[in-house]
């Protein structure tokens, strides 16, 4: 998102006339994090790539020149295609979802009255950011539970059925979404509620004298405003979702069956049970391969519409 | 009609809070009561809303289970990951704020790119470097990993804070003779204090809340840290649930408080650049 | 009782007619490791409770410290590969499932006990392995050397709900699965109330591949693989005749049956949610504390079309080959010690399941432990040491089986369409991994111990 920094001419040191030494002055700041990511990130992700090619199960055979086939493996195989689409399905469904909900929670943020009330929620969105992913799989564990679970005695004090939330697949995997967006909404609610703080009162004022509706109000003044933040949001719940491990592993380990593995669960699985490294580097690679497509469509396509 | 419309748009701002704010804290409080609940009363059908509170589950987790090392363990893993995230990201903040470079734009977009990193891509040959090293269990290996999440956070965060910086400051303090390493460390620095307190703790929830890296790097129980002890629970015949539910408070209160500490700065921080 | 010991000790030697001049003891042998620390592998279950309670026993005697580190099932083969992959040396005493002998033994990584019981200064000359049961030194022999000392070792059993059953009209539990399935189960399960005849813990991972398919192959003649003609048999009639027979008995199963894991299902037929579940031996402890203690019956685990096959499952403590000599001595001082004919009793006094025949069987345990004449019984006639087989790819290999296996249980995929992809996957993998040739037969070792 700093690319509207990048982009702005925002006001630089005085640069007398550059010299090669003034060329490698930044570099001075630069190099100690590129350096340190170099060395944690990018030599891993070479070391990956090469035994993505070898065919490698640890402790059964070193590794040994297997050319494209855990490539094909990985493309043909059901296990991974399911869980990179089960992955991308989870982006598709909650991020919409958390949108909206979050801009009509950032709405009723804006809103006069119940300051109070506005106030302590202000405070209270933060904590689904902040709590330990794990310690929210083990609580849906316990509050979903089919017999035990709190959910199903309110929803049948309600009157309907209970429901099997974490055993059967479809149910699992919708389970997954809704602890998801409980996760995430308010991180979505409270960046959209920054973004709508920048809405000049002036301009609202004056468009509140014209009409009163809330729906051409916030058509034509609040959201042109929110579309940085709006990409903000996009952008760290992709980042989030596309690594998404902590919370659903710890729900049941992917179940029922892989009814909720996500891609980042099932390359774990392959290289820490079944001890494949050559498959898992292979699909690690895939990941790696997509995450920055991702990256770059939303840099690309965000950031221009914003200048 | 307006007045109506209007009492009908205030009744349901009101409830809409109300509704927020109970789906958030609900869980919260259900982790805590059943914390302090027996297990008889933990899954008592009906669920029991009133009941006599007891503190035999954290007993028996500080003094049956290692929760308080692994506790310990997450302190200074959060804490030397975080001083190393900002050691190396302030200065490179400070250089793409302050400098047109060629490359510039790359360099930060690849910082982005490490951001949406799938963090199995470096686990693997993490893993055996590590052990080649005789590193596994020993928690310097997260602190190394960790900056692969922490150092573009900095990063990203801190290059709009040292743009705020009004270059007239800059300016005088060149005049003065100041060198440019002396003007970020004098200058600079001091006055993006808050942007450093936001970068630090955020980066420092995302660190003590790791699962994956934890989980594969440092397994043994002595070397664990305390996002990952709450599921040791889970292996056996029996789950006692009231001791996992006090494992869990103890877990995350620190990143709520965190949070909650930081709260009016997380969103402004992370949407700093693209809201102004 | 060390009187006792002693004793005994002292007249295994003498009838030996060994040349060692003096009695072996515990506290002379371990003299020359005093001081050293040695790291254990342990679950979190009943067995390895009850041995972290009486380890003080060995360190007071023996000046040897011991550590035990508690993983998770789920994870423990992983944390034991990755120790002995980087050869991290974090572990002196290893756990070993029955499915994992040749994954460490092929390679290297755990030494053979000849090794040990060679050695007249560190072997215990009253060890007596032939009172260990044949099937279980059996299972932890790798190419005719014994590798691990059976500890935790279990047979699956069948646990009911006495007067569930009785008020349904049954005096005693089903013999067959026929029985189980067509004429117990329908009677006993009443969906609207939430009550159901049988539960079958099928969860993802080893659960599903052992309890949940495994145990409705064998009764039917099904089979996993041959290995002599290289040939994957999941898929034959037989197999799919345990599996079509598993999947009709999921009527009368609580639904979501295929997230639920052993402490799910333990959990039903306490709360008297299922009238019977087909177990570990090892669950008795936490069965006979439960609200239905008074109601648990058991019984060996029905029959199937091809006789009597029941779960086989249960461990043992081998020695990394990694470590050095100190900690390879002071390790097998310890497993000795721990899986000795005397500490038997008072571990099976606190809740342990082991292979040793004289505890076992002895009447006055017996009768305190109701677990255990089943247990024997089923040991004695009714398992196959080979009953998941001992294949180095095993790992990838129980994977396979447990992604289809849960997939047929969901009903996501038709019965015999899941079979045919999961022989053929398990045939792939079993040629890429070149696995055929790195299998090992527990069931040629039998011979030997008998």
């Amino acid at each position: 998102m700093s690319d509207l920094t990048i982009e702005d001419p925002a006001p630089q040191m005085p640069a007398v006339r550059p010299s090669r030494w003034e060329a490698l002055e930044p570099w001075f700041f630069i190099a100690p994090s590129v350096i340190l990511l170099l060395a944690i990130g990018l030599y891993p992700t070479i070391y990956t790539a090469v035994a993505s090619l070898q065919t490698w199960v640890m402790g059964m055979s070193p590794p040994a020149w297997g050319g494209l086939g855990n490539y094909a493996h990985a493309f043909t195989s059901s296990d991974f295609g399911g869980a990179v689409l089960r992955t991308l399905m989870l982006i598709v469904v909650t991020l919409p979802v958390e949108l909206v909900l979050g801009m009509m929670i950032a709405l009723a943020l804006d809103s006069p009255h119940f300051s109070t009330l506005r106030r302590l929620l202000q405070i209270c969105l933060v904590i689904p950011i902040a709590i330990t992913p794990s310690v929210v799989g083990l609580l849906t564990q316990l509050m979903f539970n089919e017999q035990l679970g709190i959910i199903n005695h309110l929803i049948h004090g309600l009157g309907f059925p209970a429901i099997d939330w974490l055993g059967r697949p479809a149910a699992a995997f919708g389970t997954v979404m809704v602890v998801q967006v409980w996760e995430w909404t308010p991180f979505v609610a409270l960046v959209l509620s920054a973004a709508l703080s920048t809405v000049p009162k002036d301009i609202d004022e004056a468009a509140l004298l014209e009409t009163e509706r809330w729906w051409p109000r916030f058509r034509d003044i609040q959201l042109p405003f929110m579309w940085p933040g709006i990409t903000a949001a996009l952008v760290f719940q992709t980042a989030f979702t596309i690594k998404e491990f902590d919370m659903i592993y710890s729900i049941e380990r992917g179940g029922p069956g892989t009814a909720t593995e996500t891609a980042v669960m099932q390359i774990e699985r392959m290289a820490f049970r079944g001890f494949d490294v050559g498959l898992a580097s292979a699909e690690s690679i895939l990941m790696l391969v997509l995450s920055i497509a991702l990256a770059r469509v939303y840099i690309r396509v965000f950031y221009r519409e914003m200048d | 009609m307006n007045d109506l419309r209007s009492a009908l748009l205030r009744a349901l701002q009101g409830l809409g809070l109300v509704l927020t704010l109970v789906i958030i804290l609900f869980p919260i409080y259900w982790m805590v009561a059943g914390s302090l609940k027996t297990e008889a009363d933990l899954f008592a059908i009906p669920p029991r809303w009133i009941f006599t509170p007891t503190l035999e589950a954290y007993a028996d987790a500080i003094f049956h289970s290692n929760i308080l090392t692994t506790l310990l363990n997450s302190v200074i893993v959060v804490a030397c990951a975080v001083a190393l995230g900002l050691v190396v990201g302030a200065p490179a903040a400070y250089g793409i704020a302050r400098y047109r470079f060629k490359g510039r734009k790359d360099v930060w977009f690849w910082y982005v790119t490490n951001w949406m990193l799938v963090p199995v891509v470096v686990l693997i040959p993490f893993y055996l470097t590590a052990s080649k090293l005789h590193l596994i269990n020993h928690l310097v290996v997260l602190i190394l990993v960790y900056q692969v999440f922490i150092v573009p956070l900095i990063v990203w965060l801190l290059v709009d804070q040292f743009s705020a910086v009004p270059i007239a400051l800059e300016e005088a303090a060149q005049l003065d003779g100041l060198s440019r390493i002396g003007i970020f460390l004098r200058i600079a620095l001091p006055l993006v204090k808050p942007g450093i307190a936001v970068s630090a703790i955020l980066s420092g929830i995302f660190a003590w809340n790791d699962l994956l890296y934890a989980f594969i790097l440092t397994p043994s129980p002595n070397s664990r840290t305390a996002s990952t002890v709450v599921l040791s629970y889970l292996g056996g015949y029996v789950i006692p649930w009231p001791k996992v539910m006090a494992s869990a408070t103890l877990v995350s209160a620190p990143v709520i408080i965190g949070g909650i500490i930081v709260h009016k700065y997380i969103a402004r921080g992370l949407t700093m650049g693209a809201v102004k | 009782m060390k009187a006792l010991c002693a004793l005994l000790a002292g007249v295994a030697a003498m009838s030996l007619g060994a040349g060692s001049a003096r009695a072996w003891s515990l506290e002379e042998a371990a003299k020359p490791y005093k001081g050293v620390t040695i790291n254990v592998v342990g679950l979190d279950r009943p067995s390895y409770k009850i041995a972290q309670k009486l380890t003080p026993e060995f360190e007071k005697a023996t000046g040897i410290q011991v550590t035990w580190n508690i993983f998770p099932y789920e994870d423990t083969l992983k944390e034991e590969t990755l120790n002995f992959v980087s050869n991290s040396q974090q572990f002196d005493a290893i756990l070993s499932d029955v499915v994992w002998p040749v994954n460490f033994a092929d390679p290297g990584w755990v030494l053979p006990l000849d090794h040990f019981t060679g050695d007249s200064a560190l072997a215990d000359p009253d060890l007596d392995m032939k009172d260990f049961f044949p099937v279980w030194l059996a299972s932890f022999t790798v190419n005719g050397k014994l590798y691990g000392l059976p500890f935790d070792s279990y047979a699956g059993l069948l646990y009911y709900n006495k007067s569930m059953l009785k008020a349904a009209g049954f005096d005693g539990p089903p013999k067959t699965w026929d029985e189980l399935a067509k004429t117990y189960a329908p009677k006993l399960t009443d969906a609207g109330k939430g009550v159901y005849g049988y539960a079958l813990q099928s969860a993802r991972g080893e659960t599903q591949t052992a309890d949940a398919f495994a145990r409705f192959l064998w009764p039917w003649g099904g089979r996993f693989i041959d290995v002599a003609n290289k040939k994957v048999l999941v898929n034959d009639p037989k197999s799919m005749a345990g599996i079509e027979f598993r999947h009709a008995l999921l009527k009368t199963m609580p639904e979501g049956i295929v997230s639920d894991d052993h402490s799910q299902v333990v959990e039903m037929l306490s709360q008297k949610r299922v009238a019977m579940i087909t177990e570990w031996s090892a669950f008795y402890p936490t069965l006979s504390s439960s609200p239905i203690a008074s109601d648990l019956g058991i019984a060996p685990e029905p029959k199937g079309p091809d006789g009597a096959y029941a779960a086989f499952g249960g461990f043992s403590y081998m020695v990394s080959a990694q470590v050095d000599k100190q900690h390879q001595d002071a390790a097998y001082l310890f497993i000795q010690w721990l899986t000795s004919k005397a500490m038997a009793k008072p571990l099976i006094e606190g809740g342990a399941v082991v292979a040793r025949q004289a505890a076992d069987t002895d009447p006055a345990t017996q009768a305190k432990f109701p677990n255990l004449a089943p247990m024997v019984e089923t040991w004695r006639t009714s398992v196959v040491p080979d009953w998941r087989p001992q294949l180095e790819c095993y790992p990838r290999f129980s994977d396979i089986v447990s992604d289809w296996g849960s997939r047929i249980e969901l009903g996501q995929v038709e019965i015999k369409q899941g079979l045919d992809s999961m022989a053929n996957d398990l045939t792939g993998y079993m040629k890429s991994s070149d696995c055929w040739g790195k299998s090992n037969d527990p069931e040629k070792a039998m011979a030997t111990y008998k």
